[in-house]
């Protein structure tokens, strides 16, 4: 029993040569995996190069357009404000321009002017 | 004629920007703004009154009856010139104005003198149909001109609001001068 244990242990531990091309094919499969794995890496980083290029585009572009629109609002507010001055001064030397009419008419309805 | 039109669209809106615009007759507003010690133009076509009255403030009261009183209004322009003497400027200067509200739809309603400084106030009123469609106010004094062409509907009650409102003080009249829609 033990020695045709032994025997079959034997054949299947016996040496064999590989089949052809065995070798070559091996090499060859690591040096694709290799390849492979060095275009991945070499994807990553053309990926984050640009996105990082285009986010920063982006932004400024972002900051920009907001520095713009606030200066635009606070011009047209300070233009406002001048309008709104302006318009004031205006209402201010008519009032007191009317003022001396309405008096005058006044004085003529008053009761010491009413001829009798 | 799409493009026919748009042409008669662009005269159109012309002549209504013409009809709220201010006048200076042969320039004598220039020239007298040049001439003036100091002077004060304001020009707020009707763009400008409603660019101006979203920065009215309502709560402020004096602002919320200006707001009331521009509604609608096409151009309010006040002109006012400050001489360092008499003489400064001349009859036919203020005669020039005067010609603009010579025609039949004007009619010159109050002609009042003040006493304390001897200030002359003309009041006309543009009318059309039952409706006033402008204001002039000419005031002469030995060293002081005001201009006022208020265009667009005025309410009579927005008259009873602006005068001695925003600040003016009352004045004393010259009895004597007042008189009421007598001569053009």
């Amino acid at each position: 029993m033990n020695d045709k244990l032994e025997q079959e242990l034997k054949k299947a531990l016996r040496r064999t040569d590989p089949p052809a091309g065995f070798a070559e094919r091996v090499l060859a499969r690591a040096a694709k995996e290799e390849q492979a794995k060095l275009a991945r890496e070499k994807r990553r980083f053309q990926w984050f190069g640009m996105s990082g290029l285009r986010l920063g585009v982006t932004c400024a572009l972002c900051l920009i357009v907001a520095a713009s629109g606030m200066i635009y609002q606070h011009e047209r507010h300070q233009q406002g404000e001048q309008a709104k001055e302006q318009l004031m001064l205006a209402l201010r030397i008519t009032s007191s321009k009317l003022e001396i009419a309405n008096q005058g008419i006044r004085q003529i309805n008053s009761p010491e002017q009413r001829p009798e | 004629m799409k493009r026919i039109a748009t042409i008669v669209a662009l005269l159109l809106a012309t002549q209504m920007m013409a009809f709220a615009q201010d006048w200076d007759p042969g320039g004598v507003l220039k020239k007298l703004s040049a001439r003036a010690a100091n002077a004060v133009d304001v020009n707020l076509d009707q763009s400008m009154l409603q660019f101006a009255g979203g920065f009215l403030d309502p709560k402020d009261p004096q602002q919320a009856k200006a707001k009331k009183i521009i509604a609608g209004l096409k151009g309010i322009y006040v002109h006012n010139y400050e001489f360092d003497k008499a003489g400064d400027y001349t009859p036919q200067d203020v005669d020039a104005i005067r010609a603009q509200v010579q025609g039949p739809d004007w009619s010159k309603v109050v002609n009042v003198r003040s006493k304390t400084d001897g200030e002359n106030v003309t009041v006309y009123f543009k009318k059309e149909g039952n409706e006033f469609k402008g204001l002039v106010v000419i005031a002469t004094e030995p060293t002081e001109l005001t201009f006022v062409n208020i265009v667009g509907p005025i309410r009579p009650e927005d008259l009873a609001e602006l005068g001695g409102q925003f600040g003016i003080p009352k004045v004393q009249v010259d009895q004597n001068s007042s008189k009421k829609g007598n001569d053009k």
